[in-house]
This record gives C-alpha cells, sequence and structure tokens, in this order.
C-alpha cells in the first residue's frame, strides 16, 4: 500500500512542479479522463486486494479507459449530446463500489 | 491495513500519471475559478464608472439649479417655451435639404403626377426628420410650428398659409448625423423619392438658422385654464 501513495505523492508534486495548464475548452475532457483514471486505479486496487491483479489488463485498462472517456465527450460535444454527465455518472458509480469493496477487504484485514 | 500482494509496482507508476493529472486539472480549475470573477469586476467596475459619471452630472445639474435664483430660471424656462413655440429664430447644427421635382420625362400613359413632390413627399420627411430629433425646422423660410400645416395648394406648397413652389429648402437643427441617417435610411424616405427622380440634397452644416415664427397666434375657440395646476 505504501508504493501506490509514494507514487501518487511523487506525481502530485511532479504536477506541482511543472507549470502546465491546460486550455480552458479541454477542462473538461481533462476532469473526465481523470475520473477515468481514477476508476481505474481503484479497480486495479480492489482487483489487488481480490488477488486477480493482472498487469496488462490494469495498464491498457487505466489508458484506454481515460483516453475513451475524452474521446466519448469530445463526439458528444460534436453530436450536441452532454456525455460529460454521462461520463462522471457512470465512473462516479464505479469508483464508489469498489471503494465499498476495497473498504470491506480493509475491514476483514 | 489492506495488503497488496500484487502489481504494487505498476499501481504506483500509475499513481504518478494519476497524481500528475490530478496536480495539472487541480490549477486548472483554480485558473478558472480566478479568471470568471475577473470578467465580473470589469463589468462592476464600469458600471460604477458610468454611474459615476451620472451622479456627476446630476451634482452638477444641482449646482446650477441652486446658483439660478427663480427670476433666472423663470426667464429661462419662458425661452425654453418661446423656442419650442417658434417665435425665435435658433441657430445651431444641422442639416439643409433641397427638394425639387423630378426632371425625368414621364412615360405616355404614365401619371405625370408620381414625378411631382407632393404634401405627403414633404410630411413623409418632416415628420422623419422631427422622429430623428430635430429641434426646430423650417421650409423656405416659414419656421414649422405647432399649427403649422403643410399642403399642396394648386402646383405650389402652402405652408404657414404662405405659398410657394420647389425647389423646397428644409433647415433643420438637430444632430446632423442621426438626421441625415434618417432620411437616407434603406428604403426610408429619399429612396423612395429618389425612385421617382425626385431631386433631394442634404448638407450637413455646423450652423444653421432657422428663421422665427413671423405670423400671430389667434385663439378664437381655446382658452386657457387657469384652476386645477397647468
Amino acid at each position: 500500500m505504501a508504493l501506490p501513495l509514494i507514487g501518487l505523492i511523487v506525481g502530485i508534486s511532479l504536477g506541482a512542479f511543472f507549470p502546465i495548464t491546460i486550455p480552458v475548452e479541454y477542462a473538461k475532457f481533462m476532469s473526465v479522463a481523470l475520473l477515468a483514471s481514477l476508476d481505474s486505479v481503484f479497480g486495479g486496487l480492489r482487483a489487488g486486494a481480490e488477488e486477480k491483479f493482472d498487469n496488462t489488463v490494469f495498464v491498457t485498462g487505466f489508458f484506454t479507459n481515460a483516453l475513451m472517456a475524452a474521446g466519448l465527450v469530445y463526439i458528444g460535444e460534436g453530436l450536441g449530446i452532454d456525455l460529460y454527465y454521462v461520463a462522471l455518472l457512470a465512473f462516479g458509480l464505479r469508483i464508489f463500489q469498489n471503494l465499498a469493496i476495497i473498504r470491506r477487504y480493509f475491514l476483514r484485514k | 491495513m489492506l495488503k497488496l500482494r500484487q502489481g504494487q509496482v505498476t499501481i504506483a507508476l500509475v499513481c504518478v500519471v494519476l497524481g500528475f493529472m490530478l496536480a495539472v486539472q487541480f490549477r486548472t480549475a483554480q485558473d478558472i475559478r480566478s479568471s470568471i470573477p475577473f470578467q465580473r469586476i470589469e463589468d462592476l467596475s464600469q458600471r460604477l464608472s458610468q454611474t459615476e459619471k451620472e451622479r456627476d452630472t446630476l451634482l452638477k445639474e444641482i449646482n446650477e439649479l441652486r446658483q439660478t435664483t427663480s427670476v433666472e430660471s423663470a426667464t429661462k424656462e419662458s425661452e425654453n417655451i418661446k423656442m419650442g413655440a417658434g417665435v425665435v429664430a435658433v441657430r445651431g447644427t444641422g442639416l439643409s435639404i433641397t427638394i425639387d421635382d423630378s426632371k425625368r420625362l414621364s412615360k405616355p400613359g404614365e401619371n405625370p403626377n408620381l414625378y411631382l413632390i407632393h404634401d405627403e413627399d414633404m410630411l413623409k420627411v418632416i415628420n422623419e426628420l422631427w422622429a430623428a430629433g430635430a429641434e426646430a425646422i423650417s421650409i423656405n423660410g416659414q419656421r414649422l410650428i405647432a399649427t403649422s400645416e403643410i399642403r399642396c395648394a394648386g402646383p405650389t406648397l402652402s405652408v404657414n398659409n404662405a405659398r410657394y413652389s420647389p425647389p423646397y429648402e428644409i433647415l433643420v437643427i438637430g444632430e446632423p448625423q442621426t438626421l441625415e441617417n434618417s432620411l437616407k435610411m434603406r428604403g426610408g424616405v429619399v429612396e423612395t423619392l429618389q425612385f421617382w427622380g425626385i431631386q433631394v440634397s442634404l448638407k450637413k452644416q455646423e450652423i444653421v438658422e432657422v428663421p422665427a415664427y413671423k405670423g400671430a397666434f389667434r385663439f378664437e375657440y381655446a382658452k386657457p385654464i387657469k384652476d386645477g395646476g397647468k
């Protein structure tokens, strides 16, 4: 558990260190991609806890989820459908589900 | 503590990416939040300066009114009323407009009346000028007042019971650009008149002098109401 946390801290400090900002019009896509990656990480943690972890599935899932989510939102923008909220809802639900499962493993020790 | 037996390294690497994204997104969101009120500040400051300007002019007006004694303000008021009635000559920026009959020959079988200036045309022009904020108008030296008529009288035009034949010269006092634009508007009066070949020429002028109404006022039926306010 310590290694992922260290990774997270390193990532945050890297992000804070590099003065990169996203143009306002792309912030929407970034937030969806972020949510997708968050979901993947929680999914990975859950799989790790369940001892069903698969390296390739996790890594590919992380990137494709993020890219696909951003892409879908982009397509939705073009079609005039607010897929943004759909993505938020879907990923949000899954994150909470995964969190609940992780919490159960956590409690079971 | 949750024990991760598998994929610690991978999850850690992915967490680096995730953390990076988090930080960037966090900063972007902050930028957005701080940039929206900025617009609002601009908007508000603009409104503030506008209101301040309004306040200043009102203050000036108050001072002016305080300084002028009641007698002075009465004379000012009577001056205003005289100007409105048209019994004093006035001067200011404006337009001089010359309107003449069409030089075009009417085609056989066509009504030659179409190529002449009628009272309607004049009324349209005058009405347009009043609407554009004209403050004083004269036609061939006849000041238009509240009871002025503009009417065809045979081949001539009757204004204030005086007859005039074309060309007619209209003098207007007002904002020259506004007056000109109101007449030259697309599909407006001038365009319609010019369609029939009637010659209209507009000239913006720095100083236009509109003469006073020279006739007398006769009130046979109307009597002022003294009591019960103005």
